[in-house]
């Protein structure tokens, strides 16, 4: 602001004293709150936020709750180990009122200014919902929504979120992702103030109470510990556990473990990893894999069928078929019969024949022989009717001399004087005498 | 041959059909076999398909409050239940 206004005029009536410009009245009560004491005070530490050089959180308990602010360089110097303020954490702190006067560009703000800060134990509220945790662990009620069949193809998604979040967008964006285009059922309700647990509570049962939701997500975008503490009620995670549809929860992120998030069938990180989760099957994909699987059948079925055909065909010709072959087969039988019936035949024809021609010259070697016999017993006969033994057989007697020739004359006899006289059975010596010649 | 069951989830049916295109795709079913297979996994298909069909006309929305009307309206309309 540039120069404080001219001073206008006050209320007519108004018995107050001013009016003062706002600035000067604020630096006023900037001073006035400074100059409260300074105290001690302890509670639990929430909504803790850090900007670059301060860090701001809210000190609560039971009956109420103080803005506070502290130095970075602060903190730091009392070398707190990591984590060790956080939300939920009980501390004791030390400083005073401040006030921060604003500008024209700036908003004021009002807060507990630390100068000293003393961490003194994990938080009731957080103690408070770790006992829960552990009861509800110990009660079995972890386990039953993670019993429960989640379908792979929801067609009812019921979802249970603020109207006005961004985590019904996200929900959406999810389902599209998965091509998912079914019915989706609002469960809207607050998801942060202290009303919102039970109503929270109702829209889970009301959608079960339907029957007609298949799973259900409960989502909710990031915040602190402490926004989202309505997600750690009793009575909602009861009903979670024992919810006869599958529970989805996407509360916060992972670093803020709700007990929803122990109860529930699945925890997801977003909203949107929640709605994908809510639909394991990726629908485009399962169109084309459906597509794939068709195909395949209907390929078996068309090989099957065909060679069903084949078969069929194959059995239709095999009588014919083999009637064939037993046709070609005789057939061989029989070109082999009169082939072997020729042969053997020929065979038949040439042993005859070279028999026959054995016995032909044997029939005419035995002629020559019966001819050459009667030729032989004509000259046999011939040559007996010149054999001197049959003359001599007939009384005549050949006479030969010494020398074994012939005496053919009276005159040789006596010449021989000595002669050999052969008669048929026998030969004889004799002697031709004188007186032969005196006869002579 | 087993008959599709009319309660079969999408991920049995899915599942069920992996296994008859496994079953089809190794050879060793027969004939016949192959056939009542072929026959088993169209109805498979079938089923999925519906499924498929059931999620993927276009998104409906619906509040919470309207779902219990209509349904209600649903009841109202049967009359109540005699007995």
């Amino acid at each position: 602001m540039a120069e404080p206004q001219a001073r206008p005029d006050g209320i007519a009536g108004s018995a107050l004293p001013g009016p003062f410009s706002v600035g000067r009245y604020a630096a006023d009560l900037r001073e006035y709150l400074r100059a409260r004491a300074r105290v001690q005070l302890f509670g639990e530490v929430w909504n803790l936020r850090v900007s670059r050089t301060k860090l701001y959180f809210e000190l609560r308990d039971a009956a109420g709750a103080l803005p506070c602010s502290m130095w970075r360089n602060e903190l730091e110097a009392l070398q707190l180990s990591e984590g060790a303020l956080a939300d939920g954490a009980q501390v004791v702190i030390a400083g005073g009122l401040d006030y921060y006067t604003g500008s024209k560009t700036s908003s004021p703000s009002f807060s507990f200014a630390v100068t000293a800060l003393r961490v003194a134990g994990e938080g009731d509220l957080l103690a408070q919902l770790e006992r829960l945790r552990k009861t509800l662990d110990a009660e079995g009620l972890f386990a039953p929504q993670k019993r429960l069949e989640r379908p792979g193809l929801p067609r009812t998604i019921g979802v249970v979120t603020g109207e006005g979040g961004k985590a019904r967008d996200d929900v959406l964006a999810g389902l599209r992702r998965r091509g998912w285009a079914g019915r989706v059922v609002w469960g809207f309700a607050p998801v942060q103030d202290r009303h919102a647990a039970p109503r929270i509570t109702a829209a889970l049962q009301d959608l079960a109470g339907t029957g007609e939701v298949d799973v259900i997500v409960v989502a909710r975008g990031g915040g602190s510990l402490a926004d989202l503490f309505c997600f750690c009620d009793e009575t909602l995670c009861r009903t979670v556990a024992l919810l006869g549809v599958p529970v989805i929860a996407s509360v916060g992120h992972h670093t803020d473990r709700t007990l929803i998030d122990d109860v529930a069938a699945l925890s997801c990180s977003t909203p949107t990893h929640a709605a994908e989760s809510a639909v394991p099957v990726h629908c485009r994909d399962a169109r084309a894999e459906l597509l794939r699987c068709a195909h395949r059948l209907s390929v078996h079925a068309r090989r099957a069928l065909l060679h069903r055909a084949q078969t069929l065909v194959r059995l239709s010709r095999a009588p014919s078929e083999h009637l064939a072959g037993e046709r070609r087969r005789l057939h061989q039988r029989l070109r082999e019969i009169r082939a072997s019936g020729r042969r053997r035949v020929e065979d038949e024809r040439k042993r005859v024949g070279r028999r026959a021609l054995v016995i032909n010259r044997r029939v005419q070697a035995e002629a020559l022989d019966a001819r050459r016999a009667a030729g032989l017993n004509a000259l046999a006969l011939a040559l007996a009717a010149h054999d001197p033994e049959r003359t001599l057989e007939r009384g005549y007697a050949l006479v030969s001399d010494r020398d074994g020739e012939v005496v053919t004359s009276a005159a040789a006899a006596r010449g021989a004087r000595s002669v050999s006289v052969r008669f048929s059975d026998a030969a004889v010596d004799a002697t031709i005498s004188r007186d032969d010649d005196d006869r002579a | 041959m087993t008959e599709p069951d009319e309660q079969l989830t999408y991920e049995a049916a899915t599942a069920r059909l992996e296994e008859i295109i496994k079953r089809l795709d190794s050879g060793e079913a027969g004939l016949r076999g192959t056939l009542e297979l072929c026959r088993e996994g169209r109805t498979l298909v079938e089923l999925c398909a519906a499924e498929l069909e059931a999620v993927g006309a276009g998104l409906e929305e619906l509040r919470l409050e309207d779902l219990v009307a209509r349904l209600e309206a649903g009841a109202a309309a049967q009359g109540p239940p005699s007995g």
